[in-house]
């Protein structure tokens, strides 16, 4: 069994905007000695998450784990965190895409952040619960929709949806197909033996895993 | 290996080659090997035996790292596989490596191939329907192309031979366009699909929906187990429930005793003896080595899959055949046809969320051909027809992606099923036209020196015509159905796509207009049989596996009676 809910240390959202201003006053104060500087932020961004990203930087791991965060939280069963979703979006980053990908997806997510800015005052993982869900309430009725797929293929001609529904696809991916998830929590039929087309839902209760 | 006979250097001469080891090369095997003939069996990648060489064929998703994608690296070698949407970790090593084997799209033509052992009958969709002679005469009726040499008449026994060592379940109808198999039990339709089933019958007098036809055994059959439902079947199935060479003909043709098969063997082309006037081996190189070989036999079956058995074919010229083995009719590489498909419509259903199923059913629902199958039928708009498959089922968390919500309650939600949903997808006959053809590219070489395929095929207005009825009528009796949310599509796909392709050596009367008679036999050249798709004459709407199955028992069986007569 991979999930181990109590061994994940408790996401420490970190007080941005008081860094951000303490940054600030650093450079105006000074001529920086740069790699002095660096290593200061970096040690201080370590800091702030509980995982080493092997592609992304600090500062975007820490976007994919709020936002993972505030579309599959934690209730009865587990969160998106609990089962290392940001950890496994980090690492489809970097062993899926390929580098054009990658770099859109960087991109976007810069935007994403960016507008976040604009409408919110701070990034995405710098707002409070309320900013995050006005914020995602508005990305969603922005977002292009995936079409219907038959067979695994879309029909007709697929439109890009965008940093934020491509995100949300790829967190209910890695959530929906992690091991406790799929067999826990979902019911879990390897070899079901035979097919019953038609029979009361209350005899399965929750969806099939596989 | 030890199970099978790979030594062939032993011996470089036997009764009978057989070129290829996929659906139809497994056949020729069985039926040579069991009529006493020993037999080479060529195959160009590596063996695969069944059970052992299934390394995947239990991974739940979270087994793998990328659960089941496929990463860059491995994308690489599949472009073409890829773009036909079938391609992922669980499967990579059944389709061949795209950039060792390149072909020239003159224009769009998708090739999949897989290159061992079993060929794509690891990967087949396994749909199985007979033809009628409806299709064995459409040529003749209509003009297109040249008329099939057979008829229904000539193939029903056979069809009923391989299904029954086979094992094709499905719904007996008595329908006059689409004969019954013989049959083991049809597995279920479920609650909205009988809905559904009803609702069109009902609506639309002269169309039925039944399960479909499919070569999944539903009850045991000669020591092979029943499918257990767990739809894993393109890793290769642990219970052989469904057919393929490896699970099935292999096997049978190996315990003969009469087996022998030589994996990496790409046959370069056939040795033609003018003097005998028969083909009197083939040319091979070893994939592994670059070594060339030759390998002789009394009789050669060609079932390196339709464009590769024709690509043999050309590249086998001699004084006699300048133009490629029996291209006596100028027809060889012709004629090449696909079904186009992922044309029809889906929506949602309505009421049902009390209901469910149990079991991954690796098998839809088939609409069968309604159009143009007698004078009440007729529509002026195109010839031949078309038939649907399709499915319904419960949507899951993947539909999660699009729905405007998320949050505690939103992930909750998506631990149920979700809306019903449902959709049909067209297969459209495609005319036989003299102008859709491959050629060899001689200035283009492969890894081995040899010659590539240049590939230039299009759909035309008829099969235009068709999928615009497809697309009409899907929303039509998806609307009558009482689905909602409708979207019609038609994907405008590239030929290829439905990995029907065939064509390319046709079947036919005439010597000076086809390449193979009426048991697939080279007209000039009798001791060579073609029974893999490059037979084909004409394409039908069906899927065409079965009948590359029978006619390769058929021409087995009179190869065999033939070679006893002194014939060959």
């Amino acid at each position: 069994m991979q999930f181990q809910n109590s061994k994940r240390k408790t996401y420490r959202i970190m007080d941005r905007r008081t860094a951000l201003k303490k940054t600030a006053l650093a450079a105006g104060s000074a001529a920086l000695v740069p790699s002095l500087f660096s290593l200061l932020q970096s040690c201080q961004q370590q800091a702030r998450l509980s995982w080493e990203p092997i592609f992304l930087t600090i500062d975007q791991a820490e976007l994919v784990s709020t936002l993972a965060d505030t579309l599959l939280p934690k209730t009865e069963t587990p969160g998106a965190l609990d089962m290392k979703v940001d950890m496994f979006i980090d690492m489809v980053f970097a062993k899926l895409f390929d580098k054009t990908a990658q770099d859109a997806m960087i991109a976007e997510m810069n935007e994403f952040d960016a507008l976040c800015a604009e409408k919110f005052g701070g990034k995405f993982a710098e707002l409070d619960a309320q900013d995050r869900k006005e914020f995602l309430k508005q990305q969603e009725s922005v977002s292009p929709k995936y079409n219907g797929k038959v067979w695994g293929t879309a029909v007709g001609v697929q439109e890009p949806v965008g940093f934020y529904r491509t995100f949300k696809s790829l967190a209910l991916w890695g959530y929906f197909s992690s091991e406790e998830i799929g067999k826990n929590v979902l019911n879990y039929d390897p070899i079901p033996g035979k097919y019953l087309g038609c029979i009361p839902l209350q005899d399965v209760g929750n969806s099939w895993s596989l | 290996m030890a199970n099978y006979n790979i030594d062939a250097k032993k011996n470089m001469t036997y009764d009978a080659i057989v070129i290829g080891s996929g659906i139809s090369g497994g056949w020729a095997a069985k039926e040579l090997c069991e009529g006493g003939l020993k037999t080479l069996v060529l195959e160009r990648g590596r063996i695969v035996e069944h059970v052992i060489d299934y390394p995947t064929m239990n991974n739940d998703p979270w087994d793998l790292e990328l659960r089941g994608a496929l990463g860059p690296e491995d994308l690489k070698k599949h472009p073409i596989g890829a773009r036909a949407g079938f391609v992922g970790a669980n499967n990579e090593h059944f389709y061949a490596n795209d950039l060792e084997n390149p072909y020239t799209e003159v224009k769009p033509f998708l090739w999949v191939r897989g290159h061992q052992m079993g060929g794509r009958s690891m990967l087949w969709g396994k749909q199985c329907y007979r033809w009628s002679d409806l299709d064995f005469a459409a040529n003749a009726t209509d003009g297109h192309g040249v008329d099939w040499p057979i008829r229904y008449k000539d193939i029903e026994e056979w069809y009923t031979y391989v299904e029954k060592f086979a094992g094709i379940s499905g719904q007996a109808l008595g329908l006059p366009q689409l004969p019954d198999s013989h049959f083991l039990p049809p597995m279920e339709l479920n609650c909205v699909e009988k809905d559904i089933k009803s609702r069109i019958e009902k609506e639309f007098p002269g169309r039925v929906m039944t399960i479909g036809r499919v070569a999944h055994l539903t009850e045991p059959l000669n020591g092979r187990g029943q499918c257990q439902f767990r739809n894993r079947c393109d890793r290769g199935c642990p219970y052989g429930a469904y057919f393929s060479s490896n699970a099935v003909t292999l096997p049978a043709a190996n315990a003969t005793g009469n087996l022998t098969i030589r994996p990496y063997s790409i046959v370069n082309s056939l040795i033609y003896d003018e003097e005998k006037g028969k083909a009197t081996g083939v040319r091979i190189i070893d994939a592994e080595t670059n070594e060339h070989m030759e390998y002789y036999a009394k009789i050669i079956f060609c079932n390196a899959s339709a464009l590769s058995t024709t690509q043999i074919l050309m590249n086998s010229t001699s004084g006699r055949f300048e133009n490629g083995l029996g291209n006596d009719s100028g027809e060889l590489g012709h004629n090449l046809m696909d079904h186009t498909y992922r044309v029809g419509a889906m929506g949602k259903i309505e009421g049902y969320e009390d209901k469910y199923y149990k079991g991954r059913r690796p098998n839809g629902i088939y609409i069968p051909r309604y159009v143009n199958i007698d004078e009440k039928t007729k529509t002026d708009k195109f010839v031949r027809g078309f038939g649907y498959q399709g499915g319904g089922g419960r949507a899951n968390w993947g539909a999660g992606a699009n729905q405007e919500d998320f949050g505690a309650d939103f992930k909750d939600g998506l631990m149920k099923p979700g809306p019903w949903e449902f959709f049909i997808t067209g297969f459209a006959e495609c005319l036989p036209y003299h102008e859709n053809q491959v050629t060899l590219d001689k200035e283009n070489v492969d890894k081995w020196g040899q010659p590539t395929l240049a590939i230039d095929c299009e759909f035309k207005e008829n099969e235009k015509a068709i999928n615009r009825q497809i697309k009409a009528d899907a929303v039509e009796m998806l609307e009558k159905a009482g689905v909602k949310d409708i979207v019609g599509f038609d994907n405008e796909h590239e030929p290829g796509y439905g990995i029907h392709e065939m064509g390319t050596a046709r079947m036919g009367r005439d010597p000076k207009t086809s390449v193979l008679n009426a048991t697939n036999q080279i007209h000039a050249v009798k001791n060579v049989f073609i029974t893999d798709g490059a037979c084909m004459t004409s394409s039908s709407c069906v899927n065409p596996s079965l009948t590359y199955m029978a006619l390769t028992a058929r021409a087995a069986n009179h190869a065999i009676s033939e070679l006893k007569k002194k014939n060959l």
